[in-house]
């Protein structure tokens, strides 16, 4: 039996992650770059939003709006956070295993064909712009027909799609490699999280791949004349829910791994760890259809099959919820902290890494309320599609997951470049100020959710009507989303000095060593059959067959394969565009179409 | 595997809390009887809109005591009918369907909330005990002018809210001598008899007679007023039940033209703004009533 | 002090959901605040904060407090 301290000396003490890995380090900061380039543009974009729905700041006419809209969400929720995910989990692979990539060639190709598929999305996107270019692609990150894109968008995404498969399979074939030197061994905890997570990828964009290449990329292209809206629809949610646990997984894994690493303790245990992967491969997919709730053409039962599971799917995070406090409250006692709740002022609260993870933390647990309301197939009527759920995501996704990632990103960063983090007390200061922007922006924008302002619109002002608060007034919150956005995006600026800063800062020699954290209770206490991975992704396949088979047959049956005859809807505008917008953006395009690149130019050039 | 006690009851509290969440709701929907959009309603092909029976001509319908329906259409920008009128104290079964995109029909600020898809028709029912208005948007993007969809919802009392349609059919011009007959129709599109009292004003003379229109029917009765009464000159009329009216003007003269030029159409001045759409033309451009 | 700096930071940004969404929750109570006098509370209770954690250590609080000086990155303590 592997005790767990082994894994930790296997590189020995004082070796950088760059030092041990110095191939894969510059993998792992490519993939960092391109997600933070998507993180900066995303980031722009939606300040932009924020002031122009709030009617503060306008300048854009309301058609780009969705323009921006759908660069916005594609850039944060696929781009920025999936980027981010290649980059933790190679490190986490080849650092829980100790062992190089089985090809760095090949981990190459597959961060390439991400970066170009990227680009293939973007283009589309961007020249959405301008009506000089024929092309556009403001159908937002769902995309839903018969709204339609550009064929170049769906073929961005399959590509990019296609790219993380690739990862997946680099990731396996290190553990089959290291499996089998070392037969009789656990699979040590990160990797573990980094195979299940994997094939709950896997099984969930084959959804979003059927619905591409069997119906959206060829009715784009005019093969076929239709698709059934409600069909692809739903196959977008069978993968469009999972999708989030991809986002979340990495940011689990950082909360499991580096939160009582840096919390001065251990992780409290690692089998419970293993449960909550498992249970999220088991339980992410066949819930998709929660998103759905309101969707006519798909049956009560279904919805309440699909309502169960996303309850049950709170189990993981809850424990999750148990196992991070304990361990930190683990951690504070090792650093002499006492007392019921004194041992919360023994925390490293100065430490950036550890604030925003723990800050980060803290409003996921805000999240889940709101995700109780939203899962609940009857209170989901009051808030489905109202701004309440951009609360709620940027709880989520916005802080839960793109903090947990700045956070660790001050931890990865030195390990990757091999350069002290420029500066910590930015960094700090930048965690707290993404905590308190978004405090103003996610509250307002639940409470106008309650009143009924809808979400994805470029001006909730209507003629006929006016939302009507009951405590304070719409104004009030407006000025409290726009107020939260510029905070955000303050946090933000100073996030990329300290990026920008540490890259070009100089070698240091006296940087902490690679590694996570050891547990209390260590995988020897965890039962053999958790690590049974054929066991598990046979038991979320017939999961799924049961939760997917029948509502599918049911749309199939009801509205045809190839749906009823509606038009095909290209998204372009039909306003006069504004030069000054013209130029940006060319500008803008050259810097996401160039700029995705230049994660692979950095890295060339950075030593 | 050995778990810390705290864990054990934390999981046995995270499952509670969790089978009592599924509990309230399923008690929520299957207990209090509430339905919510599922696939009630069968298929129609957006193109076949126009022709269908029911959302052919998007309209409420009564259909019971106290029971109605609305069939509602939505396509890129707009909601149809628009507004949507109800009486309070109803129940109001909603179906609507898209004609292009993915649309939603959302009450602000209420659980009225559907989405509306290409192909599919939502159904849901809805109690409205008080008098309200209410803003419809759309809350699912449908395109470059998704923000400038909306429409509204009037629940209006009870005791005035009626689905009569007036409409009077009348001339414009006649020679001193001749009857003058002003034809009135009145649907009633509720299902209950509507009792009422039909007047006609014109100089000052005042005519009435009592209607019945049976549930769901038309009535057509026709007042005339010899223009020799009236004499030489204009005359202002208005024909009103209930909280309806239609008014005009009657030219008299000495003897009628050949070639009749028209008179002046500004145009009408506003029977309530209540139920408008049923001008014939053949009564329009009263002069301003003094 | 009371307690460290980026702990200050730290409890600082907690009450600013506090404040923000007092108002409401004085309005349950019949408390109208307009927003310049919530903000104005605002600030009251982040001084009171801010002063309390200025306020010399107590006796018995004065042990060695090693998260000023250290990082995450410090070997766990064990
Ligand atoms: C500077 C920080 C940010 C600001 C000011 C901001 C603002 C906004 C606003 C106002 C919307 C709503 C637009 C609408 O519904 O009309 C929005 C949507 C969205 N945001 Fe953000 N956001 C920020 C950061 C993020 C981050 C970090 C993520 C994810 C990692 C994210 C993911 C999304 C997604 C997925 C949507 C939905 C897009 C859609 O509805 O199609 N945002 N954002
Ligand atoms: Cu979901
Ligand atoms: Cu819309």
């Amino acid at each position: 039996m592997a005790k767990p301290t082994e894994v930790r000396t296997m590189s020995e003490a004082g070796s950088t992650y760059i030092d041990a890995f110095p191939a894969e380090a510059k993998v792992v900061r490519a993939a960092f770059y391109s997600s933070f380039l998507a993180l900066a543009i995303g980031g722009l974009f939606g300040v932009v939003q924020t002031l122009h729905r709030t009617d503060v700041y306008r300048f854009m006419d309301s058609a780009d709006y969705y323009t921006v809209l759908t660069a916005h969400g594609v850039l944060l929720a696929i781009t920025f956070t999936i980027f981010f995910l290649v980059g933790v989990f190679t490190w986490a692979i080849t650092t829980s295993l100790d062992r190089g990539v089985e090809d760095i060639r090949f981990t190459w190709a597959w961060y390439g064909l991400m970066v170009l598929g990227t680009a293939l999305v973007a283009i589309p996107i961007f020249a959405g712009f301008t009506d000089s270019i024929d092309m556009s692609a403001s159908v937002l990150f769902t995309f839903y027909a018969p709204l339609q894109a550009h064929p170049l968008f769906y073929l961005g995404l399959v590509l990019f799609v296609v790219g993380t498969w690739l990862a997946g399979v680099d990731w396996f074939r290190s553990w089959l490699a290291w499996k089998a030197e070392n037969p009789d061994e656990r699979i040590p905890l990160p990797t573990f999280m980094v195979l299940t997570t994997t094939l709950m990828w896997y099984i969930a964009t084959l959804g979003v791949a059927i619905a591409i290449l069997a119906f959206l990329l060829p009715w784009s292209l005019g093969l076929i004349d239709s698709v059934n809206p409600l069909l692809t629809r739903t196959l977008f949610w069978f993968f469009g829910h999972p999708v989030v646990y991809f986002w979340l997984m990495p940011a689990y894994m950082m909360w499991y791994i580096m939160l009582p690493k840096v919390s001065g303790g251990k992780l409290f245990s690692d089998p419970l760890a293993r449960v909550v992967f498992v249970l999220f491969l088991i339980l992410s997919v066949p819930t998709g259809i929660h998103h759905q709730y309101l969707d006519p053409g798909i049956a009560e039962g279904f919805k309440f099959i699909a309502m169960t599971n996303t309850m049950f799917l709170l189990l993981p995070s809850l424990l999750t919820a148990f196992t991070v406090v304990a361990s930190m409250e683990h951690g504070a006692r090792q650093r002499g902290g006492e007392g019921y709740f004194g041992w919360l002022k023994a925390l490293p609260w100065r430490d950036p890494v550890f604030t925003g993870m723990a800050l980060a933390g803290l409003m996921f647990a805000a999240a889940g309320f709101s995700g109780m309301i939203n899962a609940g197939m009857n209170i989901n009527y009051l808030v489905h599609n109202t701004f309440w759920v951009v609360g709620h995501f940027h709880l989520t996704v916005g802080t839960a997951v793109a903090l947990t990632f700045m956070a660790v990103t001050y931890w990865f960063l030195p390990q990757v470049t091999g350069r002290a983090l420029w500066n910590r007390s930015v960094a700090l200061v930048q965690v707290v100020l993404w905590f308190v922007g978004m405090t103003f922006m996610s509250n307002a924008m639940h409470r106008a959710g309650l009143l009924g302002v809808p979400r994805r619109t470029a001006e909730p002002q209507y003629d006929g009507f006016e939302f009507e608060a009951a405590v304070g007034s719409v104004g009030e919150l407006n000025a409290q989303i726009a107020l939260g956005g510029i905070l955000l995006t303050l946090s933000l600026a100073l996030f990329f000095a300290n990026v920008v800063g540490t890259a070009f800062n100089g070698k240091s020699d006296s940087l902490p060593a690679n590694g996570y954290a050891e547990t209390l209770s260590g995988s020897e206490d965890a039962p053999l059959v958790l690590d049974n991975l054929k066991l598990w992704t046979a038991i979320a396949v017939v999961l799924v067959i049961f939760a997917y088979t029948f509502p599918i047959l049911s749309i199939v049956d009801r509205g045809g394969l190839f749906g009823p005859d509606v038009n095909p809807f290209p998204v372009s505008l039909d306003t006069l565009p504004v030069l000054g917008l013209v130029l940006e953006q060319y500008v803008t395009t050259a810097l996401a179409t160039a700029g995705e690149l230049t994660g692979s130019i950095v890295t060339e050039v950075t030593p | 595997m050995n778990i810390h006690t705290y864990e054990k009851l934390w999981l046995v509290a995270a499952m509670v809390l969790i089978v009592g969440f599924i509990a309230t709701i399923t008690y929520g929907s299957v207990g209090l009887g509430i339905t919510m959009v599922g696939d009630q309603q069968p298929t129609i092909e957006p193109s076949e809109i126009s022709d269908d029976e029911r959302f052919g001509e998007p309209r409420v319908e009564h259909v019971g005591e106290n029971e109605y329906e609305a069939y509602v259409v939505a396509q890129t920008f707009a909601f149809s009918p628009d507004p949507i009128e109800v009486p309070a104290n109803s129940e109001v079964t909603f179906y609507v369907t898209a004609r292009d995109v993915i649309h939603s029909f959302s009450v602000a600020g209420t659980n009225i909330n559907t989405m509306v898809i290409p192909g599919e028709i939502a159904e849901m029912t809805v109690e409205f005990d008080e008098p309200g208005e209410y803003g419809i948007v759309c809350n699912e993007y449908c395109g470059s002018g998704h923000h400038d969809m909306e429409g509204m919802l009037h629940v209006v009392p009870e005791d005035e809210f009626d689905m009569t349609e007036l409409s009077v059919d009348a001339d414009d011009e006649l020679e001193l001598g001749d009857e003058a007959a002003f034809n009135v129709s009145v649907e009633n599109r509720m299902l209950d008899d509507l009792e009422t009292t039909a007047t006609l004003e014109i100089g000052d003379e005042m005519l009435e007679e009592e209607l019945t229109v049976a549930g769901g029917d038309l009535e057509e009765t026709t007042f005339t007023v010899d223009t020799t009464d009236l004499g030489e000159g204009e005359h202002d009329w208005t024909v009103a039940i209930d909280n309806y009216e239609e008014s005009g003007t009657l030219t008299v003269v000495e003897e009628l033209e050949t070639d009749d030029e028209n008179e002046d159409d500004d145009g009408d001045n506003g029977s309530d703004g209540d139920d408008d759409e049923n001008d014939d033309g053949e009564t329009d451009g009263g002069e301003d009533d003094e | 002090m009371r307690i460290s700096k980026g702990a200050l930071l730290v409890v600082l940004a907690f009450t600013v959901p506090l404040i923000v969404e007092l108002r409401t929750v004085l309005v349950w109570v019949n408390i109208d605040l307009s927003v310049l006098e919530s903000a104005a509370l605002g600030l009251v209770i982040v001084g009171l904060v801010v002063v309390w954690a200025f306020l010399p250590e107590r006796e018995d609080d004065r042990q060695e407090r090693d998260d000023d000086q250290t990082d995450g990155d410090v070997p766990n303590g064990n």
